[in-house]
C-alpha cells in the first residue's frame, strides 16, 4: 500500500518537474565584477569597496524596481521601459552627460524664422540593427503612430499639442498627409508646428519620438515588441533577451553610427522589486548601481561610492476647491505655510530629495543663464506664526474649526510624509488631521470623483520646461482641484503662442506665482531624490533627472 | 471508484463556476480602473474609446461577464491590461514554472526533514531531540518566511558567498528560496507526525507487535509510521497548493519571476483579465489537489471508502 502512495507521489513530482523544466531565464551571466565568491570578502557592508578586475567581459548591470511591462514605444509610459528603450533606440537628439540635448540621429537641424518649421538632417549611412537603412520615413511612421488613436501610452499630447493637424489626425478628422511631419527625402525630416515652441527640439530626446521601421513593425503585427527577436534597434545597444518579469540584456550595437564611442559591450536591466534585496545584490557585485532607500542612506553616505541628486519630480498637496473648507484660501495658505520642508527632506526622507521652493523643480530650464527656480525664487515659505494667523482667520470666515482629511496613496514613503504633515499641522496650527490611506487606483478614483479635501500627489516632468507642469491646471478637472482661473488660463495660452522667449518665460513665472503663491491651489512639498551607490570602477553611468532614465552610452569600466 | 471521480469532476466544474462568477463581479467593484488615470485623462476621447472597446469595457458588466464566460470556454483568457498585448495565458504560463519548482523543492525538503524530525521526536519522547523538534516546529510556524528568506540571503549568499543572492539564471538560484519556503511546511509536518505517532505508539497493536518479539525498528516502520502518516496526507494538500502557487515576499526578495507577485500586482493594478486568469488557475489547482488527496487517502487507509457503502 505504501508503495502505491510513493508511486503516486513520484508521478505527481515528475509531472510538476516536467512542467517546470523550462524555468530558468538568461544565460549563466557573470556579474559585474568577477565571480560571486568574491563577495564573501565584502562582509562589512558600509566599508565595502569593490576590487575591479581588468577584464574586458564586464557587464554593466542596473535594476528596475518594477516589471518592464512593455517595450512597444506607443504603449510604454513608465520609467522601466525607458531604461531599456533609451539605450536600444535613439531620437533625433540625445541627452549628453550634462543632460543637454545634442545631435544624435540628426546631424543638425534648421529652424525657420517664424520658428514654426524644423528641418532635421539625418546622418549619412544610418542603419537599423538588421542592416535596413534608417530614413526620414521611419520618423514619419513612428510619430504618426504616436499621434494616432492606436497609441495607448497617454502621451499623444506630447506631439499633438505642437504639430500641425496632430490633434485632428488623432480624432480621425485629418489624413496622414495633412499632418505636419514630412520626409522631404531619405535624409531630411521636416516638422511643422502650430505655435513657436522653444523646447521642441529638446522633446525629441524622449522615447515617444524614436523612429520605427514601418515595413518591419507591420510585418510583426501584434507580436511586435513582445520579445527581443521581434524588434530592430537603432540605438547604442541591441536587446538580446527580454522578459517583463526578469528584465532585459543588451549588447553593443555594431550598426550604431557612433559605435566607436560606446565602450561597454554588455549591459543589463534586471527587475528587482525589493530594495534591500537590490542592495544585497549590489554588495555581492551583481549590480553596478543601486538606489538606496531612506533607511540605508545614513549607513552609506560617507562611502565613496555614494552620490545623491534630486529629480524633476514634484510631490505636492492638491487642494480641492469644490470642498467648502478648502475653498477658503486662508485655510489653504495656513496648511502650506505650516509645513517645514527642510526638516522633511533632512529628517524623514534623507534620500537626496530637495525641499520644494515652488512647483517647478530645481535645475529645470529657465533661460540661457538661469534656471526657472532661480528666477522665481522660493514661493512656498515656511512660516509657522503667519500660518497660525491665516488659520484663525480662515476659521473665523468659515464660522467653525474644520477637521481636515488628507488623502494619500499607500506606499511607505508617502505614509511617512503624511504622518510628518500631520505632526507639523498639529505643532504649528494646533489641529489634528485625519489621514485617509488608499491604493493608488482608489485614490485616483476619489480624486476623479471630486470626493476629497486635499490629497498628496506627484508629477514628474515629461520634458525640460516649466510648461510640463503648468499646463496641467488649465483643464479645471476635479483631479486638479477644479481650479478655474481665467487669468491663469490666459497666461498659459498666451505662453503657448508667444514667439519671444523672454516674454514667454515671464508669463510662466507669473503663472507659477499665481498658482502657488496667490491662489495656493497646490502646496509643493519636495522634489524626489535618488541616493545611489555606484561601483567605483564604473564611470560615466548617467542618470538623467527626467524622461530617458539611465544612459549606458557614455559609461566605461576603469 | 471511476464513478466517484466523475462525480467529483462535475463538482469541480460547478465549484469553479461559482468562484469565477463571484470573483468577476466582486473584482468589478474594486475601486479605480485598470488604467493610470493621470495618463488616461490626457488621452483624447477617441483614444479612450478605442481602449475601452479593445478590452470590452464599454459594455455593461453582465454583458462583459457573458462574453468572458464564452471566451474562457474556448480557452481564451483575454489580453493583460498591464502587459500590453500579452495573452494572459502566456503571462501566467511563464510565471508558473519558477514558483512550482521552488514550491516543489520546498515540499520535498519539508517532507524529508519534517517526517524525520517528527518520527524521531515521538520515538524518543521527552528526550533532547524531542525538545529540539518542538523548538524547530514553533520557530518554523511563527517566523514568517520573508524573515527566513532575508536572513538566508544575507548570511548564506552575501556573507558566506555560497549561493547566489537572487536572480533566476540557474538551479543554484532556487536553493535558498526553496529552503526559506520549506520552514513552515517542515514545522507543520513534524508536529503532526509527532502527535499522531505518540497516539499510535500507545495502541494495543503496538504492544502486541512488541510482545511478539519484533525488533523496535520493524515496529516503528511497519506499524507505527504507516498508521501515523494518514493525517499528514490531509495537511499535505493545502501545503502543496500553498507552496506551489508562489509567495510574494520570497519571490520579491530573491527576484524570482513567479506567480505570487504577479497575483498581488494584478490586483493592485486592477488588471481584470490577469486577476481572473490566476483565480481560475489557483482554484482549479486547489480543487484538483484536494481530489488527489482524497483518492490517496483511500489508498493508504482501507478503512476509508470513497463512495461509502456503494462499493461494499
Amino acid at each position: 500500500m505504501k508503495k502505491r502512495v510513493l508511486a503516486l507521489g513520484t508521478v505527481a513530482c515528475l509531472a510538476i518537474g516536467a512542467l517546470t523544466g523550462c524555468g530558468f531565464t538568461g544565460s549563466n551571466s557573470s556579474p559585474t565584477t568577477g565571480g560571486s565568491s568574491e563577495s564573501a570578502a565584502s562582509t562589512e557592508a558600509a566599508s565595502n569597496k569593490t576590487e575591479a578586475p581588468a577584464t574586458g567581459d564586464q557587464i554593466l548591470s542596473v535594476y528596475a524596481n518594477a516589471e518592464i511591462k512593455t517595450l512597444v514605444q506607443w504603449a510604454a509610459s513608465d520609467n522601466q521601459s525607458s531604461k531599456v528603450n533609451n539605450n536600444a533606440f535613439e531620437g533625433l537628439l540625445r541627452l549628453d552627460q550634462n543632460h543637454d540635448a545634442q545631435p544624435a540621429l540628426a546631424e543638425s537641424y534648421d529652424v525657420s524664422d517664424d520658428k514654426l518649421t524644423y528641418t532635421f538632417h539625418l546622418r549619412d549611412g544610418l542603419q537599423w540593427s538588421d542592416g535596413t537603412p534608417l530614413t526620414a520615413n521611419d520618423f514619419v511612421f513612428a510619430w504618426l503612430k504616436q499621434m494616432s488613436a492606436e497609441a495607448t501610452n497617454g502621451y499623444s499630447f506630447i506631439m499633438t499639442d505642437y504639430i500641425v493637424n496632430g490633434a485632428e489626425y488623432n480624432e480621425g478628422k485629418a489624413s496622414a498627409e495633412e499632418v505636419g511631419v514630412k520626409a522631404l527625402d531619405d535624409k531630411t525630416f521636416q516638422v511643422t508646428l502650430k505655435a513657436p515652441t522653444p523646447y521642441f527640439s529638446r522633446l525629441t530626446v524622449l522615447c515617444q519620438f524614436f523612429p520605427l521601421n514601418e515595413a518591419y513593425v507591420t510585418s510583426k503585427g501584434d507580436q511586435y515588441g513582445l520579445s527581443a527577436e521581434n524588434m530592430i534597434y537603432c540605438g547604442p545597444y541591441v536587446i538580446t533577451s527580454y522578459d517583463p518579469a526578469v528584465g532585459a540584456t543588451l549588447k553593443k550595437n555594431d550598426k550604431y553610427w557612433d559605435a566607436a564611442n560606446v565602450k561597454v559591450e554588455n549591459a543589463q536591466v534586471r527587475v528587482m522589486k525589493d530594495a534591500s534585496a537590490a542592495l544585497n545584490a549590489y554588495l555581492a557585485n551583481e549590480l553596478s548601481q543601486v538606489a538606496l532607500d531612506s533607511a540605508n542612506v545614513a549607513a552609506y553616505q560617507n562611502n565613496p561610492e555614494f552620490s545623491s541628486k534630486s529629480e524633476f519630480r514634484t510631490e505636492y498637496l492638491q487642494f480641492s476647491l469644490s470642498n467648502p473648507v478648502m475653498a477658503n484660501k486662508n485655510i489653504r495658505r495656513a496648511v502650506s505655510m505650516a509645513i517645514d520642508r527642510e526638516t522633511l527632506v533632512k529628517a524623514i526622507l534623507a534620500d537626496g530629495s530637495a525641499p520644494s521652493a515652488g512647483l517647478i523643480a530645481e535645475g529645470m530650464y529657465g533661460n540661457e543663464s538661469k534656471s526657472f527656480r532661480d528666477l522665481n525664487g522660493n514661493i512656498c515659505q515656511f512660516d509657522p506664526e503667519q500660518a497660525k494667523k491665516y488659520w484663525e482667520e480662515g476659521c473665523k470666515e468659515l464660522g467653525q474649526t474644520p477637521t481636515l482629511t488628507l488623502l494619500v496613496r499607500d506606499d511607505s514613503v508617502t505614509k511617512a510624509v503624511a504622518t510628518y504633515i500631520q505632526s507639523e499641522l498639529n505643532k504649528n496650527l494646533g489641529i489634528d488631521i485625519v489621514i485617509d490611506t488608499k491604493t493608488v487606483q482608489a485614490r485616483n478614483e476619489l480624486m476623479d470623483n471630486d470626493n476629497y479635501m486635499f490629497a498628496s500627489t506627484a508629477w514628474g516632468a515629461d520634458y525640460d520646461d516649466a510648461m510640463t507642469y503648468l499646463d496641467l491646471w488649465t483643464n479645471g478637472t476635479p483631479y486638479r482641484g477644479s481650479y478655474q482661473n481665467e487669468e491663469y488660463n490666459k497666461l498659459i495660452n498666451d505662453a503657448r503662442v508667444e514667439t519671444d522667449d523672454a516674454k514667454r518665460l515671464d508669463m510662466l513665472l507669473q503663472a507659477e506665482n499665481l498658482l502657488i503663491d496667490e491662489d495656493v491651489i497646490v502646496a509643493p512639498l519636495y522634489h524626489r531624490g535618488s541616493a545611489t551607490l555606484t561601483k567605483s570602477n564604473v564611470k560615466g553611468l548617467i542618470n538623467h533627472p527626467f524622461g530617458p532614465d539611465v544612459e549606458f552610452k557614455y559609461a566605461y569600466f576603469e | 471508484m471511476i464513478k466517484y471521480i466523475c462525480k467529483r469532476l462535475v463538482y469541480l466544474a460547478l465549484t469553479l463556476w461559482v468562484i469565477v462568477t463571484a470573483t468577476f463581479f466582486l473584482m468589478k467593484k474594486l475601486p479605480g480602473s485598470p488604467f493610470d488615470s493621470e495618463r488616461f485623462n490626457m488621452m483624447s476621447a477617441q483614444q479612450q474609446q478605442a481602449i475601452l472597446e479593445q478590452y470590452g469595457l464599454n459594455e455593461s458588466v453582465p454583458r462583459q461577464y457573458v462574453k468572458y464566460m464564452g471566451n474562457i470556454l474556448h480557452g481564451d483568457f483575454g489580453t493583460s491590461f498591464t502587459y500590453t498585448g500579452q495573452k494572459v495565458s502566456t503571462v501566467i504560463g511563464g510565471r508558473i514554472g519558477p514558483s512550482a519548482l521552488i514550491g516543489l523543492q520546498a515540499v520535498l525538503i519539508g517532507l524529508a526533514v519534517g517526517l524525520t524530525l517528527g518520527i524521531i521526536a515521538a520515538w524518543r519522547h521527552n528526550s533532547g531531540i524531542d525538545y529540539f523538534t518542538m523548538i524547530v516546529a514553533v520557530l518554523g510556524v511563527s517566523v514568517p518566511n520573508f524573515v527566513a528568506a532575508a536572513l538566508l540571503q544575507y548570511y548564506v549568499a552575501l556573507k558566506w558567498g555560497i549561493l547566489p543572492v537572487g536572480f533566476w539564471t540557474d538551479w543554484k538560484c532556487s536553493v535558498l528560496p526553496s529552503i526559506a519556503l520549506s520552514f513552515s511546511a517542515t514545522a507543520m509536518i513534524a508536529r503532526f507526525i509527532r502527535t499522531e505517532m505518540l497516539e499510535v505508539l500507545e495502541q494495543d497493536y503496538i504492544v502486541t507487535a512488541k510482545a511478539k518479539g519484533l525488533s523496535p525498528m520493524k515496529v516503528l516502520m511497519r506499524h507505527a509510521v504507516r498508521n501515523s502518516i494518514i493525517p499528514v496526507v490531509t495537511i499535505l494538500g493545502p501545503i502543496v497548493v500553498n507552496l506551489l502557487t508562489g509567495s510574494l515576499a520570497v519571490e520579491n526578495i530573491y527576484t524570482i519571476p513567479g506567480i505570487g507577485s504577479l497575483f498581488v500586482d494584478s490586483i493592485k493594478a486592477n488588471d481584470y483579465s490577469t486577476i481572473m486568469g490566476i483565480t481560475i488557475f489557483y482554484s482549479a489547482f486547489y480543487i484538483f489537489v484536494v481530489l488527489i488527496v482524497d483518492i490517496a487517502y483511500s489508498l493508504i487507509d482501507p478503512r476509508i471508502r470513497l463512495a461509502a457503502g456503494k462499493e461494499g
